[in-house]
């Protein structure tokens, strides 16, 4: 990349059940004030990237001819639970390769429209036709993970309490309660061992941000904002044989690879929101991010290292399981997150003297594969 | 200007005439999967390219009956059913998502497993011989 690419804003609708609004309904008002936040007029906008997973045909034009923006090029990207974040790639890219200087990122997506249940995956894939749905991927994942190490199902359920202790900080997430290790573990089966209070909730979500270049952001004058210092995009490959379900290994080369575009090591991380749509995603990832060698990611949860004063605060947010995860949206909404920290403006979840930040999230569940997908972005305040 | 050949034509793939992994073999009802005469791969399923090398130089063949049990999981389906399922990597080293039955030997990772069919259905339980 030739030039630094800077988030110069964000701005997102609290995730939950907005039954009454539609794709455009949820995402027009932070398209709105992220746009007036970051000081940008209709004018200045060079491109929108728009990541979403069913929001059909010409969502993104849908949502910006509210407020006649048009003409320049809208880019609708669906790449499962990764389509936000790869909008923000494909934004990264064109601005960092000097092709244009400021470009919105939305993210956008509501589940609602299915009525519950687990997300619909494509008909198609052999193992769907089988009845693979997400829960039952991960459910597999935990059971061997338990199998391989010292993790107990308390552990995971932990995972779920840490996540409702952040959400309850947070005015944007989706689920404001504490919870406890015994109402995890009493809540409903969904695919043995994970209970429902180990899932990430059915909802819908919106988020914006803008990103400019340095002559942009020089220009409109930002006072505050993060520079991208990785962004990195993998896709899954195919294993037609055995494959370790607790070493995700498409985290661990994209971790690897932004490390190095980033200059950092995972030490040097203040926070990091990680892909936690079921508890035990997110102790994998803590290995697979580098904060721990491969089955050891217990001893971090338990010791209080990946919360508010701990080594590196994981999900201040209350990541998926708390805030919600309305797929399409759920990158942005990381990257959002990541801006508020990393300017001060998280309130009562702030984390202290947050300087860098990592936000991860895979996508997909496609017979065969890992994920489908994996994003990762590094930010550096600036 | 120079004349190329003709652009090739490329074919459609009618991948939905059949959507069962379960086949009729000389040895029985058995999991197709399809083994690549250019480099050995063994894939599940009919395919038509190996995902390895990209030859088109593949065949039907019968997977094992029986392998080992990777992880799985009971969904519970609708609040009430109960249907275990998990991944089963048989003895030739492919790896399938299959139907699980527990009225033998409990389940737990790495157990032993067989193929069974009911009907036109196929899964997998304990192994007799474990």
């Amino acid at each position: 990349m030739t030039e630094n690419v800077y988030v110069v804003s964000a701005a997102m609708i609290p995730f939950g059940k907005h039954r009454t609004s539609s794709y455009v309904g949820l995402a027009v008002s932070p398209l709105i004030d992220a746009l007036q936040s970051a000081g940008v007029q209709k004018s200045d906008v060079d491109a929108v990237y728009v990541g979403h997973a069913y929001g059909g045909m010409m969502t993104g034009q849908r949502i910006t001819k509210e407020i006649g923006l048009g003409t320049v090029p809208t880019v609708n990207i669906d790449n499962a639970c990764s389509g936000g974040a790869t909008a923000l790639h494909e934004a990264w890219m064109a601005i960092g390769q000097g092709l244009i200087d400021v470009a919105v990122v939305i993210g956008v997506e509501k589940l609602t429209q299915f009525g519950g249940g687990t997300l619909p995956l494509s008909p198609e894939d052999r193992e769907v036709k089988q009845g693979i749905v997400m829960p039952a991927v991960y459910a597999m994942r935990a059971t061997r993970y338990l199998h391989d190490t010292e993790a107990t199902v308390e552990d995971l359920a932990l995972v779920s309490v840490k996540a409702r202790r952040h959400g309850a900080l947070n005015p944007f997430a989706q689920f404001r309660k504490e919870v406890t290790v015994e109402e995890v573990l009493a809540a409903r089966s969904i695919a043995d061992p994970l209970t429902l209070l180990m899932c990430c909730p059915t909802g819908d979500g919106a988020a914006v941000i803008v990103l400019a270049s340095e002559r942009a952001r020089n220009r409109l004058g930002t006072p505050r904002g993060m520079r991208v210092a990785a962004s990195v995009l993998h896709s899954g490959q195919v294993a037609e044989g055995y494959r370790d379900m607790t070493k995700p290994e498409i985290t661990y080369e994209s971790a690897h690879d932004a490390y190095a575009q980033a200059g950092i090591g995972p030490g040097e991380l203040d926070m990091i929101e990680t892909h936690d749509a079921f508890s035990i995603a997110e102790l994998v990832y803590y290995e697979a991010l580098g904060l721990t060698e491969k089955q050891s990611a217990v001893a971090l949860l338990r010791d209080g290292r990946t919360t508010f004063g701990g080594d590196v605060v994981v999900n201040p947010s209350g990541g998926l399981l708390a805030k919600g995860h309305p797929v399409g949206a759920s990158g942005v909404a990381q990257v959002a997150e990541a801006f508020w920290q990393l300017t001060g403006q998280a309130g009562a979840r702030q984390v202290t003297d947050a300087r860098w930040a990592l936000t991860h999230v895979t996508g997909g569940g496609t017979a065969g594969l890992d994920h489908g997908a994996c994003t990762i972005h590094i930010f550096e305040a600036a | 200007m120079t004349v190329q050949p003709e652009a090739q034509i490329s074919a459609p793939i009618a991948d939905l005439e059949s959507d069962s992994l379960l086949g009729d073999f000389p040895e029985g009802p058995r999991l197709v999967g399809t083994l690549c005469a250019q480099c050995g791969q063994t894939m599940i399923g009919t395919r038509v390219a190996c995902s390895t090398c990209v030859s088109r130089d593949v065949s039907r063949i019968a997977l094992p009956a029986t392998g080992v049990l990777y992880s799985f999981t009971r969904l519970h389906v609708g609040g009430t059913d109960v249907r275990p399922i998990g991944y089963v990597d048989l003895d030739d080293g492919v790896r399938t998502l299959a139907d699980l039955r527990e009225d033998g030997a409990p389940l737990q990772p790495d157990v032993r497993v067989a193929l069974g069919v009911d009907g036109d259905g196929w899964f997998f339980a304990p192994a007799a011989d474990d």
